[in-house]
């Protein structure tokens, strides 16, 4: 399945006017200058700009994992910012999936067992647990690798076992931060082939920051950053005559 | 202990001055480690605490000893003052009745005027002496046992004469009595009181004159029976009937107090010839008291200390840790150092500025904190012991000590930081500065025997000196050995230099370096090297082999000088740059050290040699086992589980295979370290076994599963961060536990009701003042005799007025076997052993019970029963035996068999039939109240009245009606009987108790601070994982993990370390107690006990360890959960 026939529905992320400001106690710096987007149901968005943009902070803003200073972010009509820790947790257990540059999988846990920690952090009973992390191990290649330990994984490796941890629970949104940013380009390439037809298959949205045209290529949309504001927004076909470009 | 001081200044100041050296020469990297000091305050001062544990710990220690010395050493100056030898009769030398025990004072005149003139010699001074009781005729208060003494003017005088306590001259007349101090406290006299003096029941009285300072002039010569009096000397001769003679006589030394003592040896060496064909002795007494002070200082020390070695060790592993951990913290800072072109040294010296900078700190911390130790402790032993103790304990600190605990606590710090920061100086660059995990490059010798063999040949050569000095406890063929290996060890750090610098590649390899020159220089030095080795030779036999040869073999000289060349070849030999499995190389090493201790041990029949040694082997097969590819699982498992069953192994059932192995309080020490170390290899190989099992108990509590999970996977990982915590942890939970049951059997064993005998009061009456009718004269006196259901009489032969037929052979003191020993008898009479409820452990063939026994011993008075002490290993705690009867252990029912008893005053001798043997806590109730505090061999009273009618002990034991008070009839008893001293039994076994729960107490405590570095160690581990887990605690975070539950996640992590380590600790200190108990290894006479478990004790301890190691993880484990989500997952 292409990306162009990727199912897009209801409007799921839906940002207005978030600002954020860092204080470091001598400068301040204004990461977020009032941002506003809407990202639909199974919609793939990534996000570029360059370096300080406020990409990271944008993501963190959205996915609850960070607090933003003003303005509102209502995920599936939720506004995320007036919800207590606790909630917002819960929240993202049971709805978020994540994926990060540097795989953040705990070493002292088997691929399987990272796996299955956001289920069994939203109470499945054990087995259950396993039974469908080593699902989503086997839909990202990894089941016969389910009992090594991340530092017996090469780097894809790793970040497929990221992915699985990011599905394992069916959430509504996937949120990956420069997921392809520590792999060689086959390696990435392969990751967000993975990510794309899972995205189709699942039809969860994607929110994905990335440097890299070519991952941006592959998703709905692409919105840039400069200066903590959104300066543009690119269609599917427009970044993949950049990235040709590339 | 001077040579001691002397060598830690001067190793102390080496140290200093190589870290001044560093300084000066590298202040660049010398800064940067001192830097680092205040980096994490907290860090810092956790560090700090877990360092000044080994210094607080031995400043503790020594400092209680210094206490205890200088406690005992200044009531002995205070008591004897000037008197400093003491001439009295040698009753062994010419037996005679005691009255007849005197010197006439014509020859004690001839005596003065032979020394008038000598340097060494001040005064010689004659006095009576007597015990009697006194009583206050205004207060009617009484002391059974006062010592009365009288000297004649002219001669007190040369001792300073009599004064009162405000200084001023006392003069005694007809019947004048100046009381000291003591005795005037005990019966609250006031000069004015009337006093009488009972002598053979009649009263004689005495005015009082003058309150004087308690000393010999007034009586008091053993600082346990102080209370005493001076009188005229006329008058005490009339009372007594000794006209002109002194029962002994005191020598003054030149010199003050304490100068005098140096004068002590000339002293004697002047009156030993000059005594030699009279019946009299000279005893060195001020001299003997002193170093007896040491001694028992020393001794409290030695405890002390050794009890000290958990803590001291579990605060090695601490440093050790916390240095690994700071490594592994600074691993990219040290990557990009080595980067930008540090040296290795360099690395190392920047570690040890910033280590001696926590070294300095803490040494200093520690010393301050270990006097607040000692003072602690000194308060709870007067707490509990109160009077008992009989010493006035004040707190003190010799300056030599302070020193030693100091520089001890410097050197052992130094050491460890020095190896932690040369392991840590060995990283990979690359992946140092990527804060990667170390990897190891291909060894195409792994696991293959060439490859175990380099290990091997290298392993002793960096440890040949331990070999060495291994072996040379093999005799004569292990000294051959031995000597070449302690050559290799002492050259084997040149040829490591040597193997790394590129001389040694091959041609094609170098850089154009040339042969260095040290060797040469060396080469030069190499003599001189040589005769130190040859010294150092001849003090490993010395400490060693106990001998003191002047010379050794040439050949041994000779190989000195020629074990160096062989080396420099070794080391050109070497393949360069080739791996050396050094695991196995040093194992290898310790292996065959391992094998010369076992060996040595089995022919010195020393238990910590062998069994150390067959530990050490089990270690060598675990790694070597592991090299060859054999699962570290299996292989540690395996081993540390056989050598638990070898520790566990009773000598019953090591003897016929090992032989007799002797321990002694070092055993408690190694016991504990082997076994603990072989329990946490168990525990951290296979935890994860329990981790399925624990994980679906955590189902049962829904969410916290997941902060189980995490809390158990990463103690479990780090193993040897997890092996180290919980080895301290153990280590100090394994030496309270075992302290805590011991203490509470013994304590069962030796204070129970049986221990009473069944009587509820005794009476100590003078010896000067027997009692023949015991109720008549309590009525006489006017007391209640209705309470009285049942009278025992004893009648005491002290062990030193008898003589005892020495029927196994054992040796004295001396090693010679002598004919008779000694031993205290007891008589007792009818009414005593028809109420006895004395228990026996041991009865002759014919005799189904303890009261057929006591029967027989009724119908035939030389019958008799023995102490269960008789057949006991001596203990080593306790004070030397000296000629004590000894018995071989006879079994349960055993053949009655003789013992010859003598008088050695008379020659009188009685054949005793033993018909019994006492159980301990009889032997408790036959020492409880006495003046010496020993059981004794019971009899007739009869036998002791016809074969030892010198003896003058009489002790009458009580049995009251069931609702008596017994510590208030005690008091109604003994106001009064004047010449009897009533006691309560109860109220003394809980005296004893008491005295015994205070040191027990003590000793936890003392221990217990090693706590201290196990729940510091939990500390600095859970602080230090918050920051390298910042990225993984946000991603957790970020996945679902509520605040609560990353908390609870530390917390479970630390959980899991300490309970691992308490359960460890408790389950081997109770079993190993058990084992002990039930095997006879403390006795067979204590193996019939019930094994009781103090859980109340134990669960008290245990949960303190347990509280305060959460207590300690919680500030760690609540920043964790307050990590910010976004910025912990960019943290790197």
């Amino acid at each position: 399945m292409s990306s162009d026939e990727r199912v897009v529905g209801d409007v799921v992320i839906e940002a207005r006017d978030v600002k954020k400001t860092y204080d470091t106690g001598t400068v301040q710096v204004h990461a977020l200058r009032g941002v506003s987007l809407e990202v639909r149901k199974g919609e793939m968005v990534a996000i570029m700009g360059p370096s300080g943009c406020g990409k990271t902070t944008l993501l963190n803003s959205l996915s609850g994992l960070d607090d933003f200073d003003s303005g509102l972010v209502l995920i599936n009509g939720e506004d995320i910012s007036r919800m207590p820790d606790d909630k917002k947790t819960e929240f993202r257990a049971r709805d978020m999936g994540f994926v990060f540059q540097t795989y953040n999988l705990l070493p002292v846990l088997t691929a399987a067992e990272n796996v299955e920690l956001p289920l069994i952090v939203s109470g499945t009973r054990p087995k259950e647990a396993r039974e469908k992390a080593l699902s989503s191990l086997d839909r990202v290649q990894l089941r016969g690798w389910a009992n090594q330990r991340p530092s017996q994984l090469s780097g894809g490796q790793r970040q497929r076992v990221t992915i699985a941890r990011a599905l394992v629970n069916r959430p509504a949104i996937v949120w990956a931060d420069e997921p392809t940013g520590a792999l060689d380009s086959t390696t990435a390439t392969e990751i967000m082939d993975l990510i794309v037809e899972l995205n189709s298959t699942d039809h969860q949205t994607c929110v994905i920051v990335t440097h890299d045209p070519k991952v941006a290529a592959r998703c709905n949309r692409t919105i840039h950053m400069a200066d903590g504001l959104i300066v543009r927004e690119d269609s599917q076909a427009q970044m993949a005559a950049v990235a040709a470009g590339h | 202990m001077t040579v001691i001081a002397a060598v830690c200044v001067i190793v102390t100041a080496l140290i200093f001055l190589g870290v001044a050296y560093i300084a000066w020469r590298n202040p660049v990297m010398f800064k940067m480690g001192l830097r680092n000091i205040p980096r994490r305050k907290a860090q810092t001062a956790l560090i700090i605490i877990g360092l000044m544990l080994s210094t607080l710990i031995m400043s503790a220690a020594f400092g209680t000893g210094d206490t205890l010395t200088t406690s005992v050493t200044s009531e002995v100056y205070a008591i004897l003052g000037e008197a400093d030898e003491w001439v009295s009769w040698d009753s062994e030398k010419v037996p005679a009745p005691e009255d007849e025990q005197v010197i006439p004072l014509e020859e004690v005149e001839e005596w003065q005027a032979m020394f008038a003139d000598d340097p060494d010699i001040e005064a010689i001074v004659p006095f009576q002496r007597e015990t009697l009781p006194v009583q206050n005729l205004r207060t009617r208060l009484n002391d059974p046992s006062a010592r009365i003494v009288a000297f004649r003017e002219q001669d007190a005088a040369a001792l300073g004469g009599l004064t009162d306590t405000d200084g001023n001259p006392v003069d005694l007349d007809g019947n004048d009595i100046a009381i000291n101090e003591d005795l005037a406290e005990e019966i609250d006299a006031q000069v004015g009181d009337s006093v009488i003096l009972l002598y053979q029941g009649e009263p004689v009285p005495f005015t009082v004159t003058a309150l004087v300072p308690t000393g010999v002039l007034s009586g008091a010569v053993d600082p346990n029976a102080s209370n005493g009096g001076a009188v005229d000397f006329e008058a005490l001769s009339a009372l007594t009937g000794r006209g002109n003679n002194a029962d002994a006589v005191f020598i003054s030394n030149t010199g003050g107090v304490k100068d005098g003592l140096d004068r002590s040896d000339a002293v004697m060496a002047k009156f030993e010839p000059l005594l030699e064909d009279t019946p009299y002795q000279v005893v060195a007494l001020k001299k003997d008291l002193v170093e007896f002070a040491e001694l028992i200082g020393a001794g409290f020390t030695t405890i002390f200390v050794v009890f000290g070695l958990f803590s001291i060790a579990a605060g090695v592993l601490l440093i050790f840790l916390i240095f690994v951990m700071l490594a592994a913290e600074r691993k990219p800072e040290m990557g990009m150092a080595r980067a930008v072109g540090a040296k290795r040294r360099q690395l190392v010296e920047s570690f040890l500025a910033e280590g001696m900078g926590y070294d300095l700190g803490s040494a200093a911390v520690g010393l301050v904190a270990g006097m607040g130790v000692t003072l602690a402790m000194v308060s709870i032993i007067k707490a509990f012991a109160g009077d008992n103790l009989g010493l006035e304990l004040s707190v003190t600190f010799t300056a030599r000590s302070l020193i030693v605990a100091f520089c001890l606590g410097v050197i052992a710090t130094f050491l460890v930081i020095f190896i932690a920061s040369w392991r840590a100086s060995r990283l990979n660059i690359t992946a140092a500065i990527r804060d990667l995990p170390e990897t190891r490059p291909i060894d195409p010798e792994a696991s293959t025997w060439k490859g175990y063999m380099r290990g091997a040949i290298n392993g002793i050569a960096a440890l040949a000196l331990v070999i060495g000095a291994s072996f040379m406890l093999m005799g004569p063929i292990g000294s051959a050995l031995g000597v070449p290996l302690i050559v290799v060890g002492l050259i084997s750090p040149f040829f490591y230099i040597l193997r790394g610098t590129d001389f040694a590649a091959p041609r094609h390899l170098r850089h154009g370096e040339r042969l260095p020159r040290w060797p040469l220089i060396f080469g030069i030095l190499l003599p001189v090297v040589g005769w130190v080795l040859y010294g150092i030779a001849i003090l490993a036999v010395r400490f060693t082999r106990d001998r003191k040869p002047t010379t050794l073999p040439r050949w041994m000289a000779i190989a000195a000088f020629v074990v160096w060349p062989f080396a420099l070849i070794v080391a050109l030999l070497q393949t360069w740059k080739a791996r050396i499995a050094w695991s196995a190389g040093i194992s290898t090493a310790f292996g065959l050290a391992g094998i010369a201790m076992t060996v040595g041990g089995l022919d010195l029949n020393s238990a910590f040699l062998a069994l150390l040694g067959l530990s050490l082997i089990g270690l060598w097969i675990a790694i070597t086992l592991r090299y060859f590819g054999i699962a570290e699982r299996v292989a540690f498992t395996t081993v540390s589980a056989a050598i638990l069953v070898l520790w566990y192994l009773p000598s019953s059932v090591t003897e016929p295979v090992l032989g007799e192995l002797n321990g002694d309080i070092e055993m408690f020490f190694l016991s504990g370290l082997v076994m603990v170390t072989c329990g946490v290899f168990i525990v951290v190989y296979n935890a994860d076994i329990l981790l399925p099992a624990i994980a679906r108990l955590g189902s049962r509590f829904g969410r916290i599963v997941p902060a189980i999970k995490t809390g158990v996977a990463y103690p479990l990982t780090s193993r040897f961060r997890t092996g180290m915590t919980m080895l301290m942890i153990g280590l100090i939970m394994f030496s309270l536990v075992m302290m805590s049951t011991i203490n509470s059997n013994f304590s069962k064993l030796f204070l129970n009701d049986d221990s009473k005998g069944g009587f509820d009061a005794m009476l100590l009456v003078n010896p000067n003042n027997p009692v023949d009718d015991l109720p008549a004269e309590l009525e006489e006196a006017g007391v209640d005799t209705s309470p009285i259901t049942g009278i025992g009489e004893l009648r005491i032969a002290y062990a030193s007025e008898t003589e005892i037929e020495n029927r196994d052979g054992f040796e004295d003191e001396d090693g010679i076997v002598q004919p008779f020993s000694r031993a205290k008898i007891a008589g007792a009479d009818e009414g005593f052993l028809r109420n006895s409820e004395l228990v026996l452990k041991a009865r002759a063939e014919g005799y189904a019970t303890d009261r057929e026994v006591w029967d027989a011993l009724l119908a035939n008075p030389t019958y008799a029963v023995v102490p269960a002490v008789i057949t006991a290993e001596p203990d080593p705690f306790g004070p030397p035996g000296g000629d004590l009867i000894r018995l071989e252990p006879f079994g349960e029912v055993f053949e009655p068999f003789t013992l010859e008893l003598r008088d050695p005053a008379t020659g009188t001798t009685t054949t005793l039939t033993v018909i019994g043997q006492l159980k301990e806590a009889a032997d408790t109730f036959l020492g409880l109240g006495t003046p010496d505090f020993q059981a004794a061999i019971i009899t007739s009273e009869q036998v002791v009245a016809e074969t030892l009618p010198g003896s003058r002990g009489q002790f009458f034991y009580l049995d009251l009606a069931e609702g008596t008070d017994s510590e208030e009839y005690a008091k109604a008893l003994e106001s009064g009987l004047i010449a009897a001293s009533a006691e309560s039994l109860q109220g003394l076994l809980d005296e004893q108790l008491s005295l015994q729960t205070g040191f027990l107490l003590v000793f936890q405590g003392f221990m217990g601070l090693g706590l201290i570095v196990g729940i510091a160690a939990l500390a600095v581990i859970a602080s230090r994982a918050v920051v390298e887990r910042r990225q993984q605690i946000g991603m957790l975070r970020a996945i679902g993990y509520q605040r609560s539950m990353v908390a609870l996640s530390f917390l479970f992590e630390s959980g899991f370390i300490a309970v691992s380590g308490i359960l460890l600790g408790l389950g081997l200190g109770l079993s190993l107690s058990w084992v002990l108990f039930t095997s006879g290894e403390f006795g067979e006479d204590v193996s019939d006990i019930s094994f009781t478990v103090p859980w109340l004790q134990l669960t008290i301890i245990c949960g303190i360890a347990f509280v305060a190691s959460m207590v300690m993880t919680f500030l760690p484990a609540r920043a964790a959960s307050k990590v910010p989500v976004a910025e912990a997952l960019r943290y790197e």
